[in-house]
């Protein structure tokens, strides 16, 4: 069964909303801490930039289910289509010398697969509610991937290449 | 007039202590850090309830990196260490972590016998195979034709140790293999471990992105165990044989006996003295 059909209810969706941002948030927290520790201040800010607007978009999401009874549902149990949350970047694409053009590209890469996540409930999920609110969070996911290509716009150039490390990992003699 | 206390609920965050990880980006320990903390925080345990023990190594760190009591040992040594907590503190939940040169080389000994012996605690091997934190030598589980080290050139022609087949031969109780990749995943086996009544070993897949950076191919090649948990440890056996060492699941799992000091025969020291007497 494909996870939009699991969408019954509106607060299923609330709850996966939820947590599909606040992981994505903490993921970024823990991006911004790696490049802080490897002195890269640059781009530890714009991970700390992401995780800010994660945790806003987790807060609006929590505004919205204020009275409701969400579901609680164990972190392996939501049965998300990759090994994690839509909107979480994978930990192994990080380097120490990332520029913030690769940090963007991966910021946009989690919210093209958020924006698919809604869309796909706003098309298929069983109940018109929850498939209504899907929609509205596909275009906010949209929104914020524009606005990315636009933070792009100012940091061309070395994302697609693989940092270069002058002094790479030393093996012993 | 006593005031009713309202059960604190922990997210996995609150677990986490202030200090910021020194592992390299993109290290796959990042992941047993978040799946520890998620196991802990989805069973509620209270944090002065709990204690991580850890020895020798980039992994090995991670006692650091939570708010629960932690022990950061020497290296090889975080079972004898752990095993000293348990036996005077039986009420904590005690985890244990380490890499795989210190859980299987340096502290080989420790880990057969913890496993023999079943003490209620939970091991987790962060398994990279190789010594990062010395800058990438060949460990107890690299392959035998890892060349990349300018110790082992032509790699180290010694066949590695199957950290799961090692664990049932010495007679775990509970023996699962996770992935870093799936955290999420990883924190489910991680809180049956804590739940077994025993000795539960977990070995995690961890890549190293500095001196393996191959490994990060991981994710590509890691699947689910076909089959059940199995209680059979012919039929565990069989399975971890037969696998290429990159199936997750929990492999074998069944009731031994726990060992808590007095468990075993204790006969007194009244009784101990009586065998000297002349």
């Amino acid at each position: 069964m494909s996870i939009a059909k699991k969408m019954t209810d509106l607060d299923t969706f609330l709850t996966y909303s939820v947590a599909l941002e606040e992981e994505a948030a903490e993921r970024h927290d823990e991006l911004a801490d790696m490049m802080d520790v490897h002195n890269n201040p640059e781009v530890a800010e714009t991970f700390r930039k992401l995780a800010h607007y994660s945790r806003l978009h987790a807060g609006e999401i929590r505004d919205q289910a204020k009275g409701r009874d969400l579901p609680v549902i164990a972190p392996w149990d939501f049965g998300w289509e990759g090994m994690e949350g839509p909107e979480t970047g994978d930990i192994s694409d990080v380097n120490y010398l990332m520029t913030t053009g690769h940090a963007l590209k991966i910021a946009m890469g989690n919210e093209q697969r958020a924006h698919d996540f809604y869309f796909e409930i706003s098309k298929d999920s069983p109940d018109p509610d929850v498939r209504d609110i899907a929609a509205e969070f596909a275009d906010e996911e949209k929104e914020h991937l524009e606005l990315l290509e636009k933070w792009l716009e100012n940091h061309p150039g070395s994302e697609d290449e693989a940092p270069y490390d002058p002094d790479p990992p030393h093996m012993p003699e | 007039m006593d005031q009713a206390v309202a059960p604190v609920t922990l997210a996995p965050k609150d677990y986490k202590s202030a200090l910021k990880p020194v592992w390299c980006p993109g290290c796959g320990d990042f992941a047993v850090l978040n799946a520890i903390t998620k196991a802990l925080a989805f069973m509620g345990l209270p944090r002065e309830n709990v204690a991580l023990i850890s020895g020798i190594g980039c992994s090995s760190r991670i006692a650091a990196y939570t708010s629960v009591y932690g022990f950061h040992g020497v290296h090889g040594r975080a079972l004898a260490l752990a095993s000293g907590l348990k036996s005077a503190r039986p009420d904590l939940n005690v985890l244990v972590a380490g890499g795989d040169g210190d859980g299987l080389s340096i502290g080989g000994n420790h880990f057969i016998h913890a496993c023999r012996r079943n003490m209620d605690m939970t091991y987790i091997i962060m398994d990279n195979e190789v010594y990062g934190m010395t800058k990438g030598q060949a460990s107890p589980t690299t392959a035998p034709d890892w060349a990349d080290s300018k110790l082992t050139p032509h790699g180290t022609g010694i066949r590695p140790f199957q950290p799961a087949g090692l664990a049932l031969t010495a007679g775990a109780s509970f023996i699962a293999r996770g992935f870093t990749g799936d955290p999420n995943g990883l924190a489910k086996i991680l809180v049956a471990a804590i739940e077994h009544k025993g000795f539960s070993f977990v070995q995690a897949l961890s890549p190293c992105p500095t001196f393996r950076p191959e490994q990060m191919q991981w994710k590509r090649h890691v699947k689910a165990f076909e089959a059940e948990t199995t209680r059979n440890p012919i039929e565990a056996a069989q399975r971890i044989q037969a696998d290429d060492g990159m199936s997750t699941g929990i492999i074998f799992r069944n009731e031994y006996p726990v060992f808590r000091p007095g468990s075993g025969i204790d006969k007194g020291m009244g009784a101990i003295e009586s065998e000297f007497t002349i």
